[in-house]
């Protein structure tokens, strides 16, 4: 008997939690964007019917571009965004709090997604969106191949040898990735150690850099800087990375965007600099 | 004496109107349409539409803070100017700006807004414009008289000490947190909290009122101290009261608002020029042309490149600034 009225109570939240997932999601029609990756998301769940507004930093996918926008990443348009009536407003960890706060103080729904600090948050964001957005299957999908992906890349380079790698985000002060980012994943699903992994924040001193002695340095493009910090890094003829002429410069859009996808077309990428 | 009654009451007047006429045209305009003619039926009947909330939930508070954050700094600019002499001083040198800063910095790497909630950062960084204002104050006061001119030359110190402690902070703080600090040294009048709007508001109006009462020792003291005392100013006082009320002016400013530069510093070198050194018109006209100053300032930056919104620092500084030397090469006039 006690197990029928667990059974009937399991079944109930099921279907009650069910109902409401639907409800909830049918609900939410119009979507406004805050950030570049999550633009980039809702494209791979095909729900950008429901986009209605996003930020002119959300250039990917090119169709995203002819969207309504609604200011930067970092400087929104809150007039812009109440006229668009949206149900949702995703917000990230560049939006200001301020602004979060008049959102809601209007009556907007407003979710922030902080930046993923590694792959498996990046993962679980995805996921959460799929759930938002009615889209939970597909999204589900998505992530298992990713991972599954990911996984034998990562079984591959295990038994490589390790290469040890600067990763240059920023220029004057010269600054890195430490384990508290994605990026840092990168690294190490490849096959390659980040100099900067303990560090306590993203600065980082060249006298660092030339006491640890990287293979690889990687420059995420930051435009004719880019090329320059090569030119500066070549003088220091004893660093590895220089003697075999290993000093490459990488896409920061595809570098920094932290999509399941992208992720693993970045890796991808990243096993063969590391390993060829 | 009568003529010059008119006059002011003229002035008084003309800043008055241009104090509205701007604030209607804030109020007109952004990126939602409003036709002229749907307003006054929204303002009866709109309530819960759309437009009724970008009207009076976003531009509204809006001109409500630059009204108060304007008038307040260009208030706390022409007390610092006249009580220094030195046309140069505005509310930031002396450091509070700094403090305020500092405070706010502290409160977001230990992240004390996430605990306390949004509102604490306005604390804090009055917390920290206090602190500044109670240094300089003990320093400068010698043998039961407070040095001027080692008040700003410590305020210029504090103000270099401040803001170094704000790098110091800078460079060793997480990614996230950089941004919180950044956007809030920016400046902006986006401001989320009613109460506070409204406190901020009645405390600038507070303090202009407050600083009628020092307007004959203001004349006074522009002609130097010891004229002032024998002109029968009670110098000490006078001089301790006008710095707490200019300094409580800016902290408040700076604490809500952020870093919103240049007003403080100009308004006063305008009204100066236009209608002349008495501090009685002077005080006042300076309230209004700089709450008028920061709203046009303000709905310039949010309506320029629209969907986008420039801080309101950006417009102050190009703006004001160029009109500034523009009326200087032209006119020759007297700082």
């Amino acid at each position: 008997m006690k197990r029928y009225i667990i059974l009937s109570i399991l079944s109930l939240i099921i279907l009650f939690g069910n109902f409401k997932f639907t409800l909830s999601s049918s609900f939410l029609q119009r979507i406004i964007s805050l950030g570049p990756y999550i633009t980039e998301e809702i494209y791979l769940l095909g729900a950008q019917d429901k986009l209605v507004g996003c930020t002119i930093y959300c250039q990917r996918p090119s169709e995203a571009q002819k969207k309504e926008k609604v200011g930067t990443v970092i400087q929104i348009n809150i007039e812009k965004i109440l006229t668009l009536k949206p149900d949702l407003v995703i917000a990230t960890s560049l939006t200001q709090k301020k602004d979060i706060e008049k959102l809601k103080n209007l009556g907007i729904r407003v979710i922030k997604f902080s930046s993923p600090k590694n792959f498996f948050e990046i993962c679980s964001q995805f996921l959460e969106l799929g759930k938002i957005l009615g889209k939970y299957g597909l999204a589900k999908k998505i992530v298992q191949e990713v991972k599954d992906k990911v996984l034998e890349i990562k079984r591959k380079t295990k038994n490589l040898a390790k290469v040890k790698v600067f990763v240059e985000v920023g220029t004057n002060p010269l600054f890195t990735i430490t384990k508290d980012s994605f990026l840092n994943d990168f690294i190490e699903f490849s096959g390659g150690i980040n100099i900067a992994k303990d560090a306590k924040t993203g600065i980082y001193s060249r006298e660092a850099v030339l006491k640890e002695n990287p293979d690889v340095i990687i420059i995420a493009t930051m435009g004719i800087i880019a090329d320059k910090e090569k030119i500066i890094w070549g003088k220091y003829k004893n660093l590895e990375a220089v003697k075999n002429n290993r000093i490459y410069i990488m896409d920061a859009y595809k570098l920094c965007s932290p999509t399941p996808v992208s992720f693993l077309e970045t890796l991808e990428e990243l096993v063969k600099i590391l390993h060829k | 004496m009568r003529s010059k009654i008119i006059r002011w009451i003229i002035w008084v007047g003309i800043l008055v109107g241009f104090l509205l006429i701007i604030s209607i045209f804030s109020l007109f305009v952004g990126s939602t349409y409003i036709p002229f003619k749907k307003i006054i039926s929204l303002i009866f009947t709109g309530k819960g539409s759309i437009e009724y909330s970008v009207l009076f939930d976003i531009r509204l508070p809006r001109i409500l803070l630059g009204f108060a954050i304007g008038g307040a700094l260009s208030l706390a600019g022409v007390i610092l100017q006249g009580l220094f002499r030195n046309s140069l001083v505005e509310p930031y040198t002396l450091g509070i700006s700094g403090g305020a800063a500092l405070g706010v910095c502290l409160n977001i790497i230990l992240q004390l807004d996430r605990n306390l909630g949004i509102l604490s950062l306005p604390v804090c960084g009055f917390l920290g414009a206090v602190l500044i204002i109670l240094i300089l104050y003990s320093l400068s006061i010698k043998k039961g008289i407070l040095k001027i001119q080692e008040l700003l030359l410590m305020g210029v110190m504090l103000s270099f000490i401040s803001s170094s402690l704000i790098m110091l902070i800078m460079s060793i703080s997480r990614t996230e947190d950089l941004h919180g600090i950044v956007f809030w040294i920016m400046g902006s009048l986006e401001e989320p909290n009613w109460s506070l709007i409204k406190a901020i508001v009645s405390i600038s109006l507070l303090g202009l009122v407050f600083s009628y009462l020092f307007c004959h020792a203001l004349n006074a003291l522009s002609l130097g101290e010891e004229e002032a005392l024998h002109l029968g100013i009670n110098v000490e006082i006078t001089k301790r009261l006008l710095f707490i009320l200019a300094s409580l002016l800016t902290g408040f400013s700076v604490s809500i608002a952020g870093i919103i530069g240049f007003v403080g510093l100009a308004v006063p070198h305008f009204m100066r020029n236009l209608v002349g050194q008495d501090h009685r018109i002077l005080l006042i006209s300076s309230f209004l042309s700089g709450a008028g100053f920061l709203i046009l300032c303000d709905t310039l930056a949010r309506t320029i490149i629209l969907p986008l919104e420039l801080p309101v620092g950006v417009i102050t500084g190009i703006l004001g600034g160029s009109i500034f030397i523009y009326i200087i090469s032209k006119k020759q006039i007297k700082l």
